[in-house]
Formats: structure tokens, sequence, C-alpha cells
């Protein structure tokens, strides 16, 4: 399979990525909406939050009726991880534009890689913050009592940081390239 | 960088223009000029190849190695 150009693996992941900035985007807007409106209609909506939940003490669901505010509060949540989301992959966006224009290995891909590993540590704490609040706001529908800690998902951001360094003396033997005569 | 490449200087002699030397050897004036204002990190034995050839001249009269540049 090629690397550059039509039905190259490039090409499917600019779609993808395309496709996913675009979604990452509407839900952003949805959430945030929806947190706005549950809060402005806040008296109007108070008894349409009712979930059905698996109470880990009992065999049978529970019917628990969850306050708008803390339906507004979880959309926030929600939105802050998307907006989050919304900033690696822009900053993934822009590094595959550099590939796609033949030349990834620029100094501002090194900062972009940079920003996504400060980014992904971003989404883990805050999973972790949501978790908590989770667990406070259902305590007996809550399996996790805390913190759920993610080796892969940290391993991961690692990569992203080894990739950085990488992509920095890629950008050195470039710089190099371009001045040797 | 302590090597200094003495362009100016064999484009004087031989009465050539920077850009004549261009077009005989196939490199662009901007490479050329990197190269006349020490900006080039490295040359390839090619374009010294070239240089040598149209300037009709040996490597020693190209370049010079500067101790004192060497040693700040």
């Amino acid at each position: 399979m090629r690397t550059l150009g039509p039905g190259s693996v490039s090409s499917f992941l600019k779609i993808a990525l395309e496709v996913v900035h675009v979604a990452l985007w509407v839900a952003l807007g949805l959430l945030l909406l929806g947190a706005m409106l549950v809060l402005v209609f806040q008296p109007f909506v108070g008894s349409i939050f009712v979930l059905n939940l698996r109470d880990l003490g009992q065999s049978h669901l529970a019917r628990v009726t969850v306050p708008p505010a803390m339906v507004a509060l979880g959309m926030l949540g929600l939105a802050i991880y998307a907006a989050i989301l919304v900033v690696v992959f822009n900053r993934l966006r822009r590094i595959f534009e550099t590939l796609i224009a033949g030349d990834p290995f620029r100094p501002q891909n090194v900062a972009r890689l940079q920003m996504i590993g400060v980014a992904l540590i971003g989404l883990q704490l805050w999973s972790y913050v949501l978790s908590v609040l989770a667990h406070w706001t259902f305590p007996s529908m809550h399996a996790s009592k805390g913190v759920a800690i993610n080796p892969t998902a940290w391993f991961s951001i690692l990569v992203v940081f080894v990739l950085a360094e990488v992509f920095r003396e890629g950008a050195r033997l470039r710089q190099d390239a371009e001045l040797t005569i | 960088m302590a090597i200094r490449l003495h362009l100016d200087r064999m484009l004087h002699q031989r009465r050539m223009s920077l850009t004549e030397l261009s077009d005989r050897m196939g490199i662009s004036v901007a490479d050329l000029t990197l190269l006349k204002t020490g900006q080039a990190r490295a040359i390839r034995f090619t374009t010294l190849d070239g240089l040598c050839r149209e300037l009709d001249c040996q490597p020693g009269e190209l370049m010079a190695f500067d101790a004192d540049e060497a040693e700040v």
C-alpha cells in the first residue's frame, strides 16, 4: 500500500481525522448547548431525568432521580473532556498536514506532539475527577470506588513524549540536510 | 563553523559571476550564496567536485580552516 496519495494509508487516516474532528466539535456544541438548556429550564425539567440503574447491593433496577443541576454539571464535565480531545485532534491534524505536504519533520511538530502529550495527561486526570464525582453522586451504583489507573493510557502518553523527541532530532537532521549543498 | 569557503575570491580570480557558476553547475544561486556566506552546514563531494571543475582549482584552494574560530 502506498504511503501518500489516493488509496494510501495516509488518505484513510486523513478522512478518519477529519470525521472525528467534526464529530468532536458537534459533540462539544451539543453538550454545551444541552447543559445551558438544562440550567435555563431547570424548574420545568425536574422529573425528567430519572435513571434506571442497577444497584450493586441489590438484584433489581432502582429508579434514581437526577437533579437537573447534576445533569448540567455532568454535561459540562463531558464537554471539558470533548474540548481536550478537540485540542488533541486539532494538533494531530496539523501534524498530518505537514506529512501530506511531504515535510513532517518540522520544529513546530515537536511542540504539537508535546501539547498532545500534555492534553492526554489532562484527559486522564479529568477522567479521574469525573470518576470520583460519579462515585460521590451514585455511591452504590458506581463500581469503581475512586480512581482506576489505566497503565496503557499512561504508557501511550510516554510514547507520545518519546515521539516528540524523535521528531526534534528529525527536525535537526532535516535542517542539516537543507543546509547541505 | 571554522571551515571557510573562499568562493568569492575564486570567482573574482576566474572572472566569473555567481549566476554563471550556478548555470554551469546546476545549483541554485541561493544554495551557492549559502556556501559563500558560510551558512551551509555541509557540502557534498559532488558539489565540491563541481566547484573544483568549474573554477579550475584544488579543494585546498577553495577552503581554509580558521583555527581561531575553532577555539571559540
